[in-house]
């Protein structure tokens, strides 16, 4: 049971690993920083799944990915300095994989759906899908670049240096 | 020459180049946070004080001489390269290499031209990568292997087709919509062939890496710096190719007939 609770956080950290590296990739991140982007990403995402999984500590998603932004953004500041990048270019890609980009799209279906049905429970359903689901969205997005940013400012003189 | 007197002989010149540096970062997505605190570094080794002003279109600069003098203003349209890491990283080194004296003025506009000309990720490797890591994105979502296998074509493809639309001119908005739409396609083989045990989470994780995500983070973080018209603007941009791509998604499922419940 324990062995394979480690083996699933090493899986979801390594997937979140290959995850950020992939797209860093998009935003052109310089490649001496991939190895920190996943590192970093792998670190955050498995103190996630740690925080989320109903048999361990059964977390909600919100204070779970603020913690787990705060591992990201302690990481990409730490990081920074030897990569000669700024502090965003590592935990930006690390915090990729948990931008809540499901319950984004999820939020606009569902308000299109409220189009589609003016009047009634159906409209009253889609609404609250839409209430839900973006406001969900809103409040991960929140704790993700709160938690990230508590670090960068925290450590001002490392964060806003590492590229001298 | 003295540096002072320099910067109050060439105070246009300094204006300009710093209203175009300061352009390209926010450009290459930059906060705005660290936008003003790379120029006023970069005003300060140029002996001047200067004032920022970043709105969502256009950046507006008014450069002082240090030792007093009537200001100069310059204006610069903000660039649209993209998100560059490469850039935001390369043109924040730029500004130390100058504060600490290591590069003179001249120096640094020669370099600032050679950063802002290097060519961006290679499109094939960008694609490649892009499609493995939304592979593994799946795999998080508890995706099985099949449904890893189909978001990996489903990802190559689709954003095959917005790399080649962009490079041929098209709006990022028409782009991102129709990537969406073959991605969601795509993917939605897995629910009409019933490849694997997960063929929602392929379907709904197929369009994943079209998700705005440096943008949605890059709002809050300049909200937090108090630079809410940027925060906006950058939330709003963000809003907008969220919902092209779920139209893109909504329209592929609803062609091939596929219930959004299976999302």
């Amino acid at each position: 049971m324990s062995g394979s609770i480690f083996i699933n956080i090493f899986l979801d950290g390594l997937f979140a690993a290959i995850a950020a590296i992939g797209f860093a990739s998009i935003s052109s991140t310089p490649r001496r920083a991939y190895v920190a982007c996943a590192v970093t990403a792998a670190a955050g995402h498995a103190v996630r799944y740690v925080l989320m999984r109903p048999d361990l500590l059964a977390v909600s998603i919100v204070p779970a990915t603020a913690i787990a932004a705060l591992v990201v953004g302690v990481l990409g500041v730490l990081f920074a300095p030897s990569i000669k990048c700024p502090a965003e270019v590592c935990f930006f890609p690390a915090l990729l994989p948990m931008v809540p980009g499901m319950y984004a799209y999820h939020a606009l279906q569902a308000l299109a759906m409220c189009l589609a049905s003016p009047g009634g429970a159906g409209f009253q359903a889609a609404f609250g899908a839409f209430a839900s689901n973006g406001l969900t969205c809103l409040f991960i997005v929140l704790a993700m670049v709160l938690g990230a940013n508590v670090p960068v400012f925290l450590l001002k003189n490392i964060a806003f240096r590492a590229t001298r | 020459m003295t540096l002072p007197d320099r910067a109050i002989q060439d105070i246009d010149d300094d204006a300009g180049f710093l209203a175009e540096y300061a352009a390209w970062l926010w450009g290459c997505g930059a906060t705005c946070t660290r936008l003003e605190r790379n120029v006023m570094r970069m005003a300060r080794a140029l002996g001047a004080d200067a004032d920022l002003l970043v709105l969502p279109g256009h950046v507006e600069l008014a450069v002082t001489p240090a030792g007093g003098g009537a200001a100069v203003v310059a204006v610069r349209k903000m660039n649209s390269c993209g998100i560059r890491f490469d850039l935001n990283a390369a043109l924040s080194r730029l500004s130390w290499e100058l504060a600490d004296g290591r590069i003179a003025p001249s120096e640094a506009r020669v370099r600032f031209r050679k950063i802002i000309s290097a060519p961006p990720t290679p499109a094939v490797e960008v694609v490649l990568m892009a499609s493995v890591a939304n592979a593994a994105f799946c795999r998080l979502f508890g995706g099985d292997l099949a449904a890893m296998i189909t978001v990996l074509f489903a990802t190559l493809a689709g954003l095959r087709l917005k790399q080649l639309m962009m490079g041929e001119g098209h709006d990022v908005r028409v782009a991102v919509l129709c990537a969406a739409f073959a991605s969601a396609t795509l993917s939605a083989g897995a629910s009409l062939f019933g490849w694997g045990t997960t063929p929602g989470i392929a379907l709904g994780t197929s369009v994943l890496y079209l998700i705005p995500g440096v943008p949605y983070i890059n709002a809050v973080s300049d909200m937090l710096g108090r630079h809410y018209l940027c925060a906006f603007s950058r939330f709003m941009d963000a809003c907008v190719l969220t919902a092209c791509l779920t139209a893109g998604l909504t329209a592929g499922m609803f062609i091939l007939g596929i219930n959004s419940s299976v999302l």
